[in-house]
């Protein structure tokens, strides 16, 4: 959550796991994809790379989604 | 007629402060902070420490933009509001952003380099090239005040902001917008920047005295003092300011451009180029040599360039050269390269305006291949008809604005 709200420059108490992406917290495409590199950088350990592949990134419409992903792919 | 001035530079943001400071006579040199420079040849620049992009704009806006665009929509911003504009009762299809840059977005390509190189192709940044494109000079700033005449960055090395005053004069009279803003910006103090300019030997390396070390004219003078900041000027139609009771600072009368076809960085020895540049800006403005009383010099402090600079003034203006004051603004700014002739043509349309010419500080030893009145020092109450501004660039490229008092 505080990724989120530093990437797209929002107040951390706008985010919640149901927050959209675009319709509630103002971001575009662009603001999408660097979020997900950003969380691809924050997540990967010397252990295990997490990978957020281009047409994953295009299926994330809100915050849970992007939870979701994580934990799915074994992020802690 | 330029109707406000939009200063971002290392001696002050606004106006009031920066103009205070160069006719004061304050340097804006200071050791780098930006990274660490330990390691350099060069560990000094003139920076601009207080710059708080988010008094400009959103904090969105500015997490999309590298420091050279926000600084140039700081400084159109500060120029609408200094020209008292209100955006609200123009229209917005006739107004132009003409923005100018030397290296554009070259520290955000450094950045992204390093993370491709370090960590792979995935983590290159999605923002990286519309961060890092030099055209995001002018499409800032018009995307940020809404201006939606033609909106253009050009380059020219040093001469850059030069050139955008001439060609927003020439959209104005093709009739292409009725206002304009109009400027340069630069901001590359980085490792990759200092790096490159200190290994070909055109910084200064007096690197235990920053504020001595930028001094042009001066026969000690070892280089220049990389600079940051933006500098955007509103520019209009004599009718149009008329209309909206503007105050003019001064008037465009013209310009002069001219390449070298010389050497990739330095001038001819015979300041010919430059010269041709000068007589072209007297002849477009429509003024004989005896009409200008001031030179806003490109004065860098390099060997080269000051003793260049003063013969092709001589070559240009024969026995009144002896005549003009001339001084140089790098002396207290550093050089800022792409908005060098912004701050240069700012400064030159403030001296007209308020009959005061900015000195060239740290001039203490004569040279004898520099023997023009720099005003040396101490800022000058004197009245000034009409400024010529210098800006010259690596590459050989050769600019001059011609600027007139305009009396209300």
């Amino acid at each position: 959550m505080t990724i989120v709200a530093e990437q797209l420059r929002v107040p951390s108490d706008k985010v919640t796991a149901e927050s959209h992406l675009l319709d509630d917290l103002n971001a575009d495409s662009l603001d999408v994809v660097d979020l997900t590199i950003a969380l691809e950088e924050e997540f990967s350990s010397a252990e295990q790379a997490i990978e957020i592949s281009e047409e994953a990134a295009a299926e994330m419409r809100t915050v849970q989604d992007l939870i979701t992903f994580l934990e799915e792919h074994g992020a802690a | 007629m330029i109707t406000g001035i939009g200063p971002v530079t290392p001696i002050g943001i606004g106006v009031d402060a920066f103009w205070e400071n160069l006719c004061a006579g304050r340097s804006g040199v200071r050791p780098i902070t930006a990274f660490d420079a330990s390691e350099m040849k060069v560990q000094i620049a003139a920076d601009v420490p207080d710059f708080e992009p988010e008094r400009f704009m959103d904090a969105k806006s500015a997490r999309r933009m590298a420091r050279f665009a926000q600084m140039a929509v700081a400084a159109a911003q500060l120029a609408r509001a200094d020209a008292g504009l209100d955006l609200a009762t123009v229209d917005l299809e006739r107004v132009a952003s003409v923005v100018n840059t030397g290296g554009g977005g070259v520290t955000t390509i450094a950045e992204e380099t390093r993370a491709l190189a370090r960590r792979g192709a995935g983590r290159v940044g999605a923002l990286f090239v519309p961060m890092m494109a030099a055209n995001m000079a002018s499409c800032q700033v018009s995307m940020e005040l809404g201006l939606q005449g033609p909106a253009i960055t050009g380059t020219a090395a040093c001469a850059s902001s030069i050139y955008s005053f001439i060609e927003a004069k020439q959209i104005i009279q093709y009739g292409e917008a009725d206002l304009a803003f109009v400027g340069g910006t630069e901001s590359n103090i980085s490792e990759l920047g200092i790096a490159g300019l200190a290994n070909m030997h055109a910084l200064s390396r007096r690197n235990d005295d920053p504020e001595g070390a930028s001094r042009p004219f001066d026969g000690e003078r070892d280089g220049f003092v990389f600079g940051e900041g933006a500098i955007v000027c509103v520019v209009e139609s004599l009718d149009a300011a008329r209309a909206r009771g503007a105050r003019i600072y001064a008037e465009v009368l013209g310009g002069g451009r001219t390449a070298d076809a010389h050497h990739l960085t330095a001038p001819r020895p015979d300041g010919s180029g430059a010269a041709r540049a000068l007589r072209g800006a007297l002849h477009d403005g429509g003024l004989a040599p005896e009409d200008v009383d001031y030179i806003c010099a490109h004065g860098t402090g390099t060997p080269l360039n000051d003793a260049a600079e003063t013969r092709a003034i001589h070559a240009a203006f024969g026995a009144h050269a002896g005549r003009l004051a001339v001084s140089s603004t790098k002396s207290m700014t550093g050089h800022l390269m792409g908005s060098a002739g912004a701050l240069s043509v700012a400064a030159a349309a403030l001296a007209i305006h308020r009959g005061l010419v900015p000195p060239t500080i740290n001039l203490q030893t004569p040279d004898p291949e520099c023997d023009l009145d720099y005003v040396p020092n101490e800022s000058r109450a004197m009245p000034v008809r009409a400024a010529l501004v210098n800006g010259f660039g690596f590459g050989g490229q050769n600019g001059v604005v011609a600027l007139g008092r305009v009396d209300s």
